[in-house]
């Protein structure tokens, strides 16, 4: 197979045309945030923090959704992308009710976590609090749309993995909402399979099993993208 | 002959960052002090904005309500959530709860004792109140210091070695815990009872010893009889953590026995008042003015007819003698209360570490929302607590109650405030005197306020005199 040569952090790589750079970023042990990409899933370059600098192209790009190319240049690790991490990060936190302590996900939760990565000690922004809605009509989970970041890997677990196409994206910038089937209480979904795939994908405690005291959610996003190797998998 | 308008004192002690108290004195038109008021002008909205949660939730949130009782809360929390779900908790997790429980009021007490009271007692209310403090007596007294401050790390500890945490009581959960307890941190608790039982025999002879060498002052202090609210095992032994409720009158006759918790609000009424954020309960059979009954310590050993350990059943049996078939009115006898408990809980807490199951790993069953209602609830330090939950059924929460020891306490502190500034104040003078006593009448139901809960030096206080037009007329803050 073809190779081709790009540079990234002033390292030579040989990368396979066709991917991203955050496959060849990830490929070679360079890491890169990201929330929503989930292996397994299509990439929709949603959250923005992934984003890297290309050396002759004055505009940020987001690596999960931006193709590898010969004698690029890439740098993922300059002072300007820790500013915008940083700030992204902070978006997230000053845009919906985030409560750390109180959450099922405490201590398991990919926004908490970045957090403490790009070294969050206070969000600059103010908040917005918005009226958000807790829909646990489902007999099994729980949506609660204060602890949603709109990285819409639930809507694409459903969609890609599951095939039931439940979730959905309505409205659009503050008022953005995940919905079940046409804006309805998940429990009356017609679409649903209570599979939970969504659970596992989502990267906060926006959905979580109901019956789940704190500290003993287990997530296992990492189920989504070996479902899809083993569906891929030629059997011979 | 003109009349002299009646005129208002405020004390307003000062806090750092949650929840703050002030008392105003009314005075009449002799310059007496008429009336007294402790107010609580902290509100966190719990109640509130807990509404729309998932059930099983609240024993996380409501942890958060004081960090010095957060296990008392969870308690009552989980056994909501278990009312909810129509289910038991598992056998070792439920002695482990036990632990977890006993572990926190001890040390909430010796934080209470030893840390914030006994400089009053061993260094004398006149000491300069630069030294009047768990420092202070740290100089003086260094055994003591330092034996009060391991008995509190004792029952953190506990928690930390069964879930890895000091505080916030994680790991209790509706059906049982998260955590088992190991051999090893078996042993390693095991290991501390000599000692901490010597501490609370310490504290229990530095309280004997200034109850006895102030006999005229402890009889006196704030002594006005009121009901009683604790609760009770099957045999009428005193337990902090299950059993039924029991209501004494002030003269000693129950009035109810063996009341299941979720009946509660058969019993107990509330009503708010326009001068603080928290509701006056009362003994509904009685009404709101002659109903008024009190929590904590003082009432558990009150209503209870013995101790379920044998050291804690001795020291109990000199208690009970102070009342001499009554029940024990006077507020100071609190801290004599709190030590015998503490002994007590100790002595459990030797029990449930040599029960064989201690270690088993049987800790926690699952259940589901099954019932639109819970209601629990658990004897924190500071008095029974309850927690009461209405959910609709996807188990969101619609109403919550939760009826805090400091609540029911809220209409004894006020009278015994009253009787320590009838004592104290004259006129619109405002002596460090009276002030002290003051404080010490607050300390003595060790409030759950983080103003009463500064453990170093004296309380923060402004104290104005208004008079009837809210004019004012003297000011001191220290
Ligand atoms: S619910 Fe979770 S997975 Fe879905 S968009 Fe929100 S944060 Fe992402
Ligand atoms: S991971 Fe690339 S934009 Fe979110």
């Amino acid at each position: 197979m073809d190779t081709l040569k790009m540079q990234i952090d002033g390292q030579w790589l040989d990368v396979t045309p066709g991917m991203t750079i955050l496959d060849a970023c990830r490929t070679h042990g360079i890491h890169i945030p990201t929330l929503c990409h989930l292996d397994g899933l299509s990439d929709v370059g949603a959250c923005r923090l992934c984003l890297v600098e290309i050396d002759g192209n004055h505009k940020l790009q987001p690596a999960c959704t931006t193709k590898v190319a010969d004698q690029l240049v890439v740098h993922t690790d300059t002072e300007k992308l820790r500013n915008y991490r940083r700030i992204t990060t902070e978006l997230f936190f000053a845009e919906r009710n985030h409560v750390c302590a109180v959450c099922i996900a405490n201590g398991h939760c990919e926004l908490q976590q970045l957090g403490y990565s790009v070294g969050m000690d206070h969000v600059r922004y103010p908040y917005l609090f918005p009226e958000c809605n807790v829909d646990a009509s489902h007999e099994k989970f729980v949506m609660d749309h204060n602890r949603c970041i709109m990285c819409t890997r639930c809507v694409r677990a459903c969609a890609e993995v599951e095939g039931a196409f439940n979730w959905d994206v309505m409205n659009r910038g503050f008022n953005v909402r995940i919905i079940s089937d046409f804006n309805t209480p998940w429990g009356e979904s017609t679409t649903c399979t209570s599979c939970g795939k969504c659970m596992h994908a989502c990267p906060t405690g926006a959905i979580w099993p109901k019956e789940y005291a704190q500290g003993q959610l287990k997530k296992n996003p990492g189920m989504i993208g070996e479902l899809m190797e083993k569906r891929n998998m030629k059997l011979t | 002959m003109d009349k002299v308008e009646p005129k208002k004192i405020l004390i307003s002690p000062v806090t750092r960052i949650e929840g703050h108290a002030k008392i105003t004195l009314q005075l009449d038109d002799k310059g007496e002090v008429s009336d007294a008021r402790f107010h609580v002008n902290e509100f966190r909205g719990f109640e509130t904005f807990c509404q729309g949660r998932l059930y099983t939730e609240m024993p996380t949130i409501t942890p958060r309500i004081c960090g010095i009782c957060p296990v008392s809360h969870t308690i009552a929390s989980v056994k909501a959530c278990e009312m909810i779900q129509g289910i038991r908790p598992a056998h070792t997790g439920h002695l482990l709860r036990k632990l977890m429980h006993l572990g926190q009021n001890i040390s909430s007490h010796a934080l209470s004792f030893f840390h914030l009271s006994s400089p009053d007692f061993l260094l004398g209310y006149d000491a300069d109140p630069a030294v009047r403090n768990i420092i202070g007596l740290a100089q003086q007294f260094p055994d003591i210091a330092r034996r009060g401050i391991r008995l509190r790390q004792f029952g953190q500890e506990i928690s930390e070695r069964i879930t890895g945490k000091k505080i916030h009581a994680m790991g209790i959960v509706p059906g049982g815990m998260s955590f088992p307890l190991t051999e090893e941190n078996r042993k390693a608790l095991l290991a501390w009872i000599p000692e901490v039982l010597e501490t609370a025999r310490i504290g229990i002879g530095i309280i004997r010893r200034f109850q006895e060498e102030h006999q005229e002052m402890v009889g006196s202090f704030a002594n006005f009889p009121t009901h009683y609210l604790g609760t009770v095992g099957p045999e009428g032994e005193l337990d902090l953590y299950e059993g039924n409720l029991r209501f004494m009158h002030a003269d000693g006759t129950i009035l109810q026995d063996q009341v299941p918790p979720e009946q509660y609000l058969q019993w107990i009424g509330e009503r708010s008042v326009s001068w603080s954020y928290l509701t006056y309960p009362y003994y509904k059979p009685l009404g709101f003015e002659e109903g008024r009954y009190r929590v904590g310590p003082l009432a558990r050993l009150n209503v209870a007819s013995r101790m379920k350990t044998p050291k804690a059943q001795e020291e109990f049996l000199r208690f009970k003698a102070i009342g001499d078939g009554q029940p024990v009115h006077g507020t100071f006898y609190y801290h004599y209360a709190r030590l015998i408990e503490t002994l007590g809980s100790i002595e459990q807490i030797e029990q449930l570490l040599h029960h064989p199951d201690i270690t088993s790993t049987d800790i926690q069953l699952h259940g589901r929302w099954n019932y639109p209602e819970g209601i629990g609830h658990s004897e924190a330090p500071r008095g029974t607590l309850f927690h009461h939950y209405v959910t609709n059924d996807s188990g969101q929460l619609q109403k919550v109650n939760l009826l805090i020891a400091t609540g029911q306490n809220n209409p004894a502190m006020n009278r015994a405030v009253l009787e320590v500034a009838k004592q104290y104040v004259k006129g619109d003078a405002l002596q460090e005197e009276m002030l002290n006593r003051v404080e010490s009448a607050i300390r003595c139901y060790d409030p759950c306020l983080s103003c009463s809960t500064h453990a170093l030096g004296q309380m923060p206080m402004v104290v104005e005199v208004y008079d009837a037009e809210g004019r004012l007329l003297n000011s001191r803050t220290r």
